[in-house]
């Protein structure tokens, strides 16, 4: 299985959508999108899980350690995820405590700058 | 036929000799395509290999660059011949020979001397050099089957350069599964154990799984891990973090602050930033049927006993991910008889029938119910599970599996 990845700026956001599954093939693609980004000066970034198939732990390696990139800069990085199935994995892993995870990307917009 | 400086020696290549016309027939029918780096300061010997190359059947073509400093641009990674001059403005000898030899690994390379220094030619071959000639004795049909035979003897030095790397490779896999599946140290502890490990499909990308288990006392405690990714470095901080967790543990080091410490070490030990490990540590006192579990960011152990439960712990973000200061510990039943099923992600993350569909936690339950239902004994479970898991995988999963089945017995 394949990974797509696509980003566009929305609002002082950034945001990449992905599609299809991270693992331990293709994850580096993203962490390469995720480092250029905040390289570039985003420093907000919503990641679109919407069309995740699946992610394993090097995946979810990845999404922290753009979190840890962000952070650096007081910057944010937030999900967007409904899907029970890759929900579930960030509830197993802890990590539900670690991200922001929204129904929407507008969702996802709204309640950073409403912090 | 020379690579000669003397134009008196060149009519003789001008055409083929009536030998050569044979060779030429033989090799076309192999047309081989040669990719030739020629290093030469003198533009008279470079039109001569030209000239003579052109005669022969061989398909070359020739780069010709006239220093070394020219040839260093070309030398990495290529994978034809270089024909070298051992005397060139700006290097020469055998410290010439070393740089190209070691610049461009793969290339076969064909030292060419002049007649007084023959002795050179010997030293660069036994040097490491696959062949040399002598300016002004070398014919079109000579200097042909010098380059194709270097380029063979190059093709099968490497393979055995390869296979010795692959070798020393699996060998230093084998060390690192050592360091990361250890004898567990169990002689006064209540439990007994089962350890099972199968590597991933990709072989050659060890991973990080971990586990261990030491009495010390009156307390047992057993840890399973897992570092994020594959990789000699992953498998690296693996063997780290179990070696020093056994030490924090058989250094009397208490229990809750055990895991702090070692999140410690994997900050200051891992090699990238972003690299974590989910982990999962339980502890049992003697005489006690009462587990503590601290799980970070690793699947649930399984608790088989008449039935199959998931230990439902607070799961926490795995160690190394954000530090906090979180040291909760969640209790659970463990009967005497009863036996925990620890377990890496390798194991759930497998497909369930066909894609997108993985076994997750309910899958592995599910499988282990259907095992014991068909009677399998405790000591066959991890082979019976994983097999199972493959079946339904539709062959070998993609990531390492570790497991640590544990029997509450009467013990000691």
């Amino acid at each position: 299985m394949d990974l797509k990845l696509d980003h566009y700026s929305e609002d002082d956001t950034e945001i990449v959508v992905v599609e299809g599954e991270i693992d331990v093939y293709t994850a580096p693609r993203l962490r390469e999108l995720l480092i250029d980004l905040v390289n570039k000066g985003n420093f907000h970034l919503v990641v679109n899980m919407e069309k995740v198939e699946f992610l394993d732990s090097t995946g979810l390696g990845v999404l922290v350690g753009g979190l840890k990139r962000v952070r650096a800069h007081d910057g944010t990085l937030d999900l967007v995820c409904t899907q029970e199935r890759i929900l579930k994995i960030f509830r197993i892993t802890g990590l539900t405590k670690v991200f922001g995870i929204y129904e929407s990307v507008q969702d996802a917009i709204d309640k950073r700058k409403s912090k | 036929m020379a690579v000669t400086d003397s134009s008196a020696a060149r009519p003789e290549y001008a055409g083929p000799a009536p030998g050569e016309a044979a060779v030429t027939a033989e090799a076309s029918a192999v047309a081989e395509s040669v990719e030739i780096l020629l290093i030469e300061d003198d533009p008279q010997d470079a039109f001569l290999v030209e000239e003579l190359l052109a005669d022969t059947n061989l398909d070359a073509t020739i780069t010709w660059v006239d220093t070394l400093r020219a040839a260093r641009d070309r030398l990495p990674g290529f994978r034809g011949c270089v024909l070298l001059d051992l005397n060139l403005p700006d290097a020469g000898g055998m410290e010439l020979l070393r740089e190209v030899l070691t610049t461009a690994e793969s290339a076969a390379v064909v030292v060419l001397t002049g007649l007084n220094d023959e002795h050179e030619g010997a030293a660069a071959v036994a040097a490491g050099a696959q062949d040399y000639l002598v300016k002004g004795q070398v014919d079109g049909a000579l200097l042909a089957r010098s380059l194709r035979y270097s380029i063979e003897r190059q093709r099968s030095d490497e393979n055995a350069r390869q296979l010795r790397e692959a070798e020393m490779y699996a060998r230093e896999n084998m060390r690192l599964e050592r360091g990361l599946l250890p004898q567990v140290l169990l002689d006064r502890s209540p439990l007994t154990h089962r350890s099972f490990y199968r590597p991933g499909r990709k072989r050659a990308l060890v991973g990080g799984d971990f586990f261990d288990a030491v009495e010390k006392n009156g307390t047992t405690h057993v840890i399973i891990g897992d570092v994020s990714g594959h990789g000699p470095d992953e498998a690296a901080l693996g063997v780290n973090l179990r070696i020093a967790w056994r030490a924090l543990v058989v250094g009397g080091v208490r229990e809750e602050e055990l895991l702090p410490a070692l999140e410690e070490i994997l900050t200051t030990e891992r090699a990238q930033d972003e690299m974590y490990a989910t982990l999962c540590q339980v502890s049992l006192d003697t005489g006690s049927e009462t587990l503590r579990i601290r799980l970070f960011g690793h699947p649930p152990p399984l608790v088989l006993s008449d039935g199959i439960e998931e230990v439902a712990a607070t799961p926490r973000p795995p160690l190394g991910v954000f530090p906090d200061s979180d040291l909760s510990v969640d209790e659970w039943p463990f009967p005497r008889g009863a036996t925990l099923l620890l377990y890496t992600d390798g194991l759930v993350d497998a497909y369930d029938g066909a894609p997108p569909d993985r076994l997750e936690v309910g899958g592995l339950r599910r499988i282990l119910q259907d095992i014991r239902d068909r009677g399998a004994s405790t000591v066959d479970l991890p082979e019976r599970l994983v097999d199972e898991a493959e079946r339904r995988n539709g062959g070998p999963l993609q990531d390492d599996v570790a497991m640590l089945l544990l029997t509450h017995g009467t013990g000691p």
